[in-house]
């Protein structure tokens, strides 16, 4: 449960609240770098933190997102021209370079310097391991560039997607850390999905049905440990990560890929639910990259030439009461993304927490809430740099492990828990 | 013709019941009953950090302290005269656990925990979801928290690791305490 205020708090992050401004003290995922293919190609709309940019790649291939509008007369540069080093606005040509500036007013003479007074709001916008990060804060504070090891590795180990979520940030994020939830309602694809079959530690999911959790701060955010028993006194072990403000990274499976996500609001009703895979250690396969395009594992597949999922809302997630009476999934909602963002959308577009009632193993929940809010005070009140902006917060890993009963993970398995480059990630 | 311009003719029952519109029509009343928050501390640290809890105002939880520790090896031992409330009254360890839906441990790296399995066993008899939350500093080694951890881990079966002691008050708060 949450008071009104706090979870206001948490969950507004337009322009001058406290949880915009936590969000603007981080690298954002904006787009995925293929929304921009090349110089001069169409600009594409983006709305993030409440905020409605424009972004496109000039002739030069420099990176711009801006104030969607022009400041001549508020016309949306989604229609503009991406020509010769800038966007121009099609209705009197005023022109603008990739930082905002306006470079060009054709019905001012050069002379007068006019456009030199117009400026549109911009952000920084730069490409690393196939997306386009923004840094929407002060720029004096403009944190070092992101080094999450998904965006690291080389382009053949990684795939990453996003999806539109109908919700607000904080209630899908907080899926992603509730670790109780999988062993239901997910309980049909450990077996079944090309991404996740196969594994031993699979097994030990379906065995114990009465995990028992470990909740533990970390220097970016927390680390939660769900133990179940393994054979001859040993527990199986896996361990989340969450980052701060908004990253997650799942326990993985087998040799399958690490997956995990990034919930990054665009207003306070709805969210980008950016989803990972990658290797540390090989190339994904040609079938492990087609079962993430046909929105196997944490992917969707999509309404044609959106973001938006296939099965979403508008359709009743194409819910199948037959494959829930028979078990084939657990909510007749088909697809681990889906069966996680039907259910949280389900809420409303802000869930009222005053109304929940929360259980001891909600402890991760409980414990990243409260970190964001104090996280969210102290930069409010001293101006302190939040968890999860430092670089060292972000090498970090998920891990799974067996260990002897008496070995706490964080001791076992702390080397396991820090990305390290070319080193292969602890997993059963 | 009439064409909806921006979106499917008609909403389905999924899109409208989820809408801010008809969250208006949420039932307005209350969905839970109070629960019996027992909250124990198991050092004189903790103790210490309970005593402050306890001014607040909460839901209905009982703060408690056992912070005597277990009996060593040999001496006597009375059940019913081992638990105490913050008032230094002696309470009833079955008494207490028999009428708790949730007991949560406050425990300090380092300190002497022996009182957890004395409480973890009456609640497991009980059949009683049982906390532990282990407050550790920056300066606390990695081998004493090790030894306090392995002390609660078979009595709680959801033990937290906390830098802060506000996290407790949050936590009870959560968990309508």
């Amino acid at each position: 449960m949450l008071k009104k205020d706090q979870n206001d708090l948490l969950t507004q992050t337009g322009p001058a609240t406290p949880g915009g401004r936590l969000f603007r003290s981080y690298w954002l995922p904006a787009l995925l770098a293929e929304e921009l293919p090349a110089n001069d190609c169409p600009p594409v709309r983006v709305k993030i933190l409440s905020e409605r940019l424009i972004a496109f790649r000039d002739s030069a291939g420099r990176l711009g997102l801006m104030d969607e509008f022009c400041a001549h007369r508020g016309v949306s540069l989604w229609f503009g021209r991406n020509e010769e080093g800038g966007l121009r606005c099609p209705y009197h040509g005023w022109k603008y370079d990739h930082t905002g500036q306006c470079i060009e007013v054709p019905s001012e003479p050069v002379e007068s310097g006019f456009c030199g007074k117009i400026k549109l709001k911009s952000y920084p916008l730069i490409e690393r391991g196939g997306v386009l990060w923004t840094y929407m804060g002060p720029p004096e504070k403009q944190p070092p560039l992101p080094e999450w090891e998904f965006a690291t590795v080389p382009a053949a180990q990684s795939f990453m997607s996003k999806r539109i979520q109908e919700c607000n940030w904080l209630q899908a994020m907080e899926g992603g850390i509730d670790s109780s939830h999988v062993s239901f309602l997910h309980r049909g694809e450990l077996n079944t999905d090309p991404l996740f079959r196969g594994a031993r530690g699979n097994q030990y999911n379906m065995r114990d049905a009465r995990p028992v959790f470990e909740v533990v701060e970390s220097a970016g955010g927390l680390n939660i440990g769900v133990r179940r028993n393994a054979e001859d006194g040993h527990y199986y072990w896996r361990i989340t990560q969450w980052v701060m403000p908004s990253f997650t990274m799942i326990p993985p499976r087998g040799d399958h890929a690490i997956h995990g996500h990034f919930w990054i609001p665009i207003d306070d009703e709805t969210c980008w639910t950016w989803s990972y895979d990658y290797h540390p250690t090989r190339a994904l396969s040609a079938e492990e990259r087609a079962a993430m395009r046909a929105g196997k594992g944490v992917h969707v597949t999509y309404v044609p030439g959106t973001f938006r999922p296939l099965a979403n809302k508008d359709n009743d997630y194409l819910i199948d009461r037959a494959a829930q009476k028979a078990g084939r999934t657990y909510s007749g909602v088909g697809g681990i993304a889906m069966q996680d963002a039907s259910l949280q959308e389900s809420m409303g577009p802000v869930v009222d927490r005053t109304k929940e009632n929360l259980v001891s193993t909600d402890n991760g929940i409980i414990m990243a809430r409260h970190r964001l809010l104090r996280a969210t005070k102290a930069l409010m009140e001293k101006d302190a740099t939040p968890p999860g902006v430092d670089l060292a917060h972000q090498r970090v890993r998920s891990a799974a492990v067996v260990l002897p009963a008496d070995q706490p993970f964080m001791e076992a398995a702390k080397d396991a828990m820090i990305a390290r480059e070319g080193t292969a990630h602890a997993s059963v | 013709m009439n064409v909806c311009l921006w979106g499917p003719a008609v909403q389905s029952e999924s899109a409208r019941a989820a809408s801010r519109a008809e969250a208006r029509f949420r039932i307005d009343a209350p969905n839970s009953r109070r629960r019996a928050v027992k909250v124990i501390a198991l050092d004189s640290q903790s103790e210490r950090i309970v005593e402050r809890l306890a001014q607040s105002s909460w839901a209905g939880a009982v703060f408690l302290t056992a912070a005597g520790g277990a009996p060593a090896r040999g001496e006597r031992f009375s059940i019913s005269g081992w638990l105490a409330d913050l008032a230094g009254h002696t309470k009833n360890l079955v008494g207490e656990i028999d009428s708790a839906d949730h007991v949560v441990m406050i425990a300090t790296a380092g300190e002497k925990l022996e009182a957890a399995s004395i409480i973890g066993e009456a609640c497991s008899l009980k059949q009683v979801m049982t906390t532990a939350l282990v407050l550790s500093q920056a300066s606390t080694g990695d081998a004493v928290l090790s030894q306090s951890l392995a002390q609660l881990r078979p009595w709680a079966l959801m033990l937290v690791i906390a830098s802060a002691e506000d996290y407790i008050a949050d936590m009870l708060a959560a968990l309508r305490a």
